[in-house]
């Protein structure tokens, strides 16, 4: 019993000491070389795994069937991002020349391609590990995108070699987003919710909602550039007397099976930059 | 050396739940093979074995995943509390205390480490995560346990020698 005590208070102790480490990144290098001896295995238990998906995902012969899916998906994916960047652009123009602004032309936009090589195990984190890091010039905030250029998350945490990107659709994920509508937009807030994925909140009543409709990022706040397609609207949660809708989303990107991402580096979120 | 198996054990079970795993949801989780692994260490190999199994196993886990580290490690801890019931179980039949031991572990791993990431600051969707992350995981950990509990029982037979204090297979003095 004593022995017992004694072993409770050196884990709490240690696992405590462990956390305050942690949240000073102290201990970055060494989960930086854990990784590191980790991802070549990762990396092949991650390709063995998707064919023994693609078996139990359906019948005999279905493999094929899904992956011929996903290229369609990831097609129809780019082109929503089209689609989405093009209406965009339309609504932006007629606003810029309702507002005899200059039109201000967004960077060529430099893209990193990074590798999945962990999704976080935890059931309320959702968050994938990529094979870039700091020595790659990653900082946290960075914005990443899918192969078909829809949003995936932002960099959260930054080794030397590694990095930890938070999923849009993580509960601790926040986006300012965007609906187009037929001749207008409605801004909202899209963020991760463990029982739909992904939730649009607090788009203005008067917002005339509807399935299929595309969400795109809306640049507010700095922290992400405008038009990066998000997903689509699946369901609109009707509330008469509310002051905001609510709708439930589909990430554009396949965020379950994540295997190459590309990580806007051009772009420098505003919490990124000085004051 | 039996640690060395178990840490080799706890390496591979946490790569593959980060890797192939991720493609295997069932009602929205995955199955927690760390936590089964430790669980059924603890109900087949005694608490004193888990006393270092489990430290071993949060510890490492954390350092591959993106929990601050020290939380699993302190998650995994009530398990090798539970364990004690094995100083007083009469019999050698461990499969349904292991199968408690996984469910109950599940749920004291899951308030634990919302707890602690609350405490630093994520966002933790409290309702939701103990209804629908939960009490899922809870059943699928349960669902998964023998695919872990049987190659380690043949484990524990295969290297834990007879106690002499034991009188048959079933009764211990």
């Amino acid at each position: 019993m004593v022995r017992m005590l004694w072993w409770l208070l050196a884990v709490a102790g240690v696992s405590i000491l462990g956390i305050l480490l942690s949240q000073q990144r102290a201990l970055d290098p060494v989960q930086n070389l854990t990784l590191l001896a980790a991802s070549p295995l990762e990396a092949g238990l991650f390709d063995l795994g998707e064919p023994v998906a693609d078996f139990f995902g359906g019948i005999v012969n279905r493999g094929e069937l899904v992956r011929e899916n996903r290229q369609l998906r990831e097609e129809v994916e780019r082109l929503q991002a089209e689609l989405a960047q093009q209406e965009d652009a339309a609504l932006r123009i007629q606003e810029l020349e309702g507002l005899l602004e200059v039109k201000k032309g967004r960077p060529q936009q430099t893209l990193l391609v990074a590798e999945v090589i962990a999704q976080d195990p935890g059931g309320v984190k959702e968050a994938i590990a990529i094979d870039r890091g700091a020595q790659d010039g990653l900082e946290e905030g960075m914005v990443v995108l899918s192969e078909g250029a829809s949003l995936v998350g932002t960099v959260t945490r930054v080794l030397d070699d590694f990095s930890w990107v938070t999923l849009v659709t993580d509960p601790d994920s926040a986006v300012n987003a965007q609906v187009l509508l037929a001749d207008s937009l409605a801004r909202g807030v899209a963020s991760g919710d463990l029982r739909n994925s992904l939730l649009l909140d607090m788009v203005p009543s008067e917002a005339d909602l509807e399935e299929g409709a595309l969400v795109t990022t809306s640049g507010l706040g700095g922290n992400y550039p405008r038009a990066l397609l998000i997903g689509s609207v699946v369901a609109v949660d009707e509330r008469p007397q509310a002051l905001f809708q609510k709708a439930t989303l589909e990430p554009a990107a396949d965020l379950s099976r994540l295997e190459t991402v590309l990580v806007l580096t051009s772009f420098i979120p505003a919490r990124l930059q000085g004051p | 050396m039996k640690y060395v198996i178990a840490l080799a054990a706890i390496f591979f079970l946490t790569a593959f739940s980060s890797s192939a795993l991720s493609y295997g949801r069932l009602w929205g989780v995955r199955p927690d093979l760390l936590l089964v692994f430790v669980a059924c260490w603890a109900a087949l190999r005694g608490q004193g074995e888990a006393m270092v199994v489990a430290p071993l196993a949060g510890f490492l886990r954390d350092l591959m995943t993106s929990d601050p580290v020290g939380t699993s490690a302190l998650a995994l801890a009530p398990i090798v509390l539970l364990a004690a019931y094995r100083e007083f179980n009469p019999t050698d039949l461990q499969f349904l205390p292991a199968l408690a031991l996984v469910a109950v572990g599940t749920l004291a791993y899951g308030i634990i480490s919302m707890t602690v990431l609350t405490a630093v600051g994520y966002n933790v969707p409290w309702y939701d995560a103990l209804l629908r992350h939960l009490v899922p995981a809870v059943l699928l950990n349960v669902l998964v346990t023998p695919a872990i509990y049987l190659p380690l029982r043949w484990f524990t037979a295969a290297t834990v020698p007879v106690s002499p204090t034991r009188i048959g297979p079933t009764v211990r003095l």
